[in-house]
């Protein structure tokens, strides 16, 4: 029984970095396109631009963060 | 200068040979190179490397199940009466580890307070290197401390400042090779507390400005019986901002073990350390502050 319990954890923890690292893949794509336009509108600015890209890049990380604390504490704490 | 140019490539090459031909001497990957003394007699060992990942990743984030497990004698530093003190101020399933945290946290201080004391006793009217370089970072977020909460709350910027250099020196102390040198930020203990400090004064600030009924008045905002939810929404930003840093130091930490396991601790925990110590570490700490001072903007706006 314990050998389920622990298979469940491991397989709940690998669905959940799965598909908790579908949504800030996207979002960050998005952010970094984004950018890319900007900069190619006025390359002036680029430095700015790419300061911001990266804040916004890390606070969107966010979710795929929660996901990965969630699959630490089923692989580690079971 | 000839010798000058190039002399990183060198290293670099020079290094990885020798590591190559450590690895050929010592005959294969599962094989460890052990030279020492032992008994008074000089020995050259060829003996096969057990390497358990699994064990030690316990080793290493989960000290105090590692030695239950084991079941060696638990104790701090030889000493067996310092592990029952903390072991009766914590509990018996946190104390090395808690002590490893203090340890760090302390010469986190110590490093920050020896900072401030050489900056302050050398301060002339031509600045010397590290004040010019200490006060590029202090204008730099007195910017953006400017253009958020405008000019008449300039005061917030030490409280910006501390906050950065302090996540900022947690974070790379992870880069020192020693053994036991890990981030405390690693510890959840570390950001939630810091966390909670940032929205403790942000509500501070929400008193002090708006006056303590209109901060009573401001969790019934849209409807009366909506203020559970704000109360909760209030609580998750704290645990929003203190679970980011967390979750990316703790999964950088565990990426490096795990990948530099993979590839027997050749060349690539260099690079590894370069992304997820240095830039992930400060992309971390700027957002932290970032966000921290967001939240005081949203209430000082209002």
């Amino acid at each position: 029984m314990e050998y389920i319990a622990r298979a469940a954890a491991l397989l709940g923890a690998g669905i959940c970095m799965g598909i908790g690292a579908l949504g800030p893949g996207v979002g960050e794509g998005f952010v970094a396109g984004k950018a890319c336009e900007g900069i190619a509108r006025s390359p002036e600015n680029a430095s700015l631009i790419t300061r911001t890209m990266l804040v916004g890049q890390a606070v969107s990380e966010s979710t795929g963060i929660y996901s990965l604390v969630v699959a630490l504490l089923l692989i580690f704490s079971t | 200068m000839p010798a000058k140019k190039g002399g990183l490539k060198r290293i670099f090459i020079v290094v990885f040979f020798l590591e190559v031909i450590i690895l050929i001497i010592s005959g294969g990957l599962n094989r460890q190179l052990q030279i020492g003394f032992e008994e008074g007699r000089f020995f050259i060992r060829n003996v096969i490397h057990e390497y358990n990942l699994q064990e030690k990743i316990t080793e290493e984030f989960q000290p105090d199940r590692y030695l239950q497990e084991k079941g060696e004698k638990a104790e701090i530093y030889g000493s067996e009466k310092l592990y029952t003190l903390f072991s009766k101020i914590f509990s018996v399933n946190n104390a090395v580890s808690a002590f490893h945290l203090l340890r760090i946290l302390f010469i986190v201080n110590l490093a920050m307070l020896g900072l401030a004391w050489l900056i302050r006793r050398q301060i002339f009217k031509r600045p010397s290197k590290p004040q010019v370089l200490i006060e590029m970072l202090y204008t730099f977020f007195e910017d953006f401390v400017r253009d958020t909460l405008g000019k008449k709350n300039l005061r917030f910027t030490p409280y910006i400042v501390t906050l950065f250099l302090f996540i900022w020196t947690c974070n790379m102390i992870g880069l020192i090779p020693i053994p036991g040198m890990m981030e405390p930020t690693r510890n959840l203990n570390v950001p939630l507390g810091l966390g909670f400090m940032a929205v403790t004064l942000v509500h501070i600030t929400a008193i002090k400005h708006k006056g303590l009924i209109n901060w009573f008045k401001g969790f019934a905002e849209p409807l009366a019986f909506l203020a559970p939810l704000n109360i909760v929404g209030e609580l998750s930003k704290a645990i929003s901002i203190s679970f980011r840093l967390f979750g990316n130091i703790l999964g950088g930490a565990i990426i490096m073990l795990v990948v530099s396991s993979l590839v027997k601790f050749v060349m690539l925990p260099i690079g590894l350390n370069l992304f997820f110590g240095l830039f992930v570490g400060t992309i971390q700490a700027f957002v932290f502050t970032m966000l921290a001072l967001t939240y005081i903007g949203v209430e000082i706006a209002e």
